[in-house]
């Protein structure tokens, strides 16, 4: 049945019953306590998805990856916390340091490989509740840096747009999962 | 989502109508759909043995891929499917792409999920469950990936759910396949634990 010959378990080809229904449930409830998803899941989920401009007929969504998440360390006078974000994608490649101020703000200091000046925009919630955002565009310089400074602490998605003139051919924007700044 | 809203038989077609308003270019409409079937997809991905934050972002990153491709979703039904597939897939390639990097935490290699909290703590308050959880480890891998999923099915999709877990039909209902057949024995030996 599962693929191993010869393997029979007793009762497998008799009828799902109550009895069955009622593992289930109870593995149902067991999975539900011992590991339920973060709290907060579903809205980041609600936020990712929530583009604008979005054509379905041609939907321009290239998707990247979660590579790596590295907590750097406090920054040079300890008041700074530090960590490094990378997104992979089959075009494109972003890196991202996330700095938080002891004063509260969030700076992002990111890099995309291959390096090139495209459009650069960060998405970032307002309110909890909000899950259209509200949006920051950059253009990243010829070495593919790009800054975005001052942010308020929240949901954030970094998207990247195809630039004519950036001399990178990129087929359809990339678009990050959520990420907590 | 519980086993009792499985067989809420409104479900499916209010389902069907969201799908339907999403492909019409309300993505809005989508929202309820997220609600319903992330919890089943999170538990996808965990019983692929990711950790807790890549776990996430194998989430989100399905529904991302459904944008592009929610034109080619037939029903509610293939919907469920799809999404279950699509988020194993994820997870191939995020463990594939854990296991190359140097360094890599020891939990992301196994293929066992890390523990979390202590159970004994957890459900400690349940004798039932603490037995269940105990027999459940003693499952084949393959067993626990698929009990785990298809316990946080609805009832309508186990088939194509089996499907689109490699399984043949019918490997779980209509009739019970060896993975619950196996557990199923075991809990019925155990004193402790009682269908309700």
């Amino acid at each position: 049945m599962n693929g191993i010959p010869g393997a029979r378990e007793p009762g497998e080809h008799e009828p799902f019953d109550d009895v069955d229904a009622s593992i289930l449930a109870d593995l149902h409830a067991f999975h539900s306590l011992t590991d339920p998803p973060p709290a907060d899941l579903t809205e980041r989920v609600r936020f990712a998805i929530a583009l604008e401009d979005v054509d379905l007929d041609g939907l321009d969504v290239v998707v990247s990856r979660l590579q790596d998440d590295l907590l750097v360390g406090s920054g040079a006078r300890g008041a700074e916390r530090t960590r490094t974000v990378t997104f992979d994608s089959d075009s494109l490649t972003i890196m991202v340091t996330i700095t938080e101020a002891a004063t509260g703000g969030v700076r992002l200091d990111g890099w995309l490989a291959p390096p090139a000046p495209l459009r650069v925009e960060l998405r970032i919630t307002r309110e909890r509740t909000d899950s259209r955002g509200q949006s920051y565009t950059t253009t990243a310089d010829d070495t593919g840096r790009f800054v975005f400074d001052g942010i308020i602490p929240g949901l954030a998605q970094i998207l990247v747009h195809p630039t004519p003139e950036s001399g990178v051919d990129l087929a359809s924007r990339v678009v990050t999962p959520s990420l907590l700044l | 989502m519980t086993p009792v809203a499985a067989t809420d038989p409104d479900r499916h077609a209010r389902m069907a109508r969201c799908l339907e308003r999403a492909q019409g270019g309300e993505l809005g409409a989508l929202d309820e759909i997220v609600e319903a079937l992330t919890p089943l997809l999170w538990h996808v991905a965990r019983a692929q043995g990711l950790h807790t934050e890549d776990a996430a972002d194998v989430v989100q990153t399905t529904w991302l891929e459904l944008l592009r491709r929610l034109h080619d979703i037939r029903s509610p039904h293939a919907l469920t499917a799809w999404l279950v597939t699509a988020t194993r897939r994820e997870a191939w390639h995020t463990n594939a792409r854990r296991r190359k990097q140097p360094g890599a935490a020891p939990e992301a290699l196994d293929a066992v999920p890390d523990p979390g909290p202590d159970l004994d703590e957890l459900v400690g308050r349940g004798e039932r469950h603490r037995s269940l959880g105990r027999h459940f480890q003693r499952l084949p891998a393959r067993c626990r990936e698929l009990l785990r999923i298809v316990a946080m099915v609805d009832r309508p999709d186990y088939t194509v759910v089996g499907r689109a877990l490699g399984m043949p039909v019918g490997s779980i209902g209509p009739t019970r396949g060896r993975c619950l057949a196996k557990l199923r024995a075991m809990l019925l030996a155990d004193p402790s634990w009682s269908p309700r």
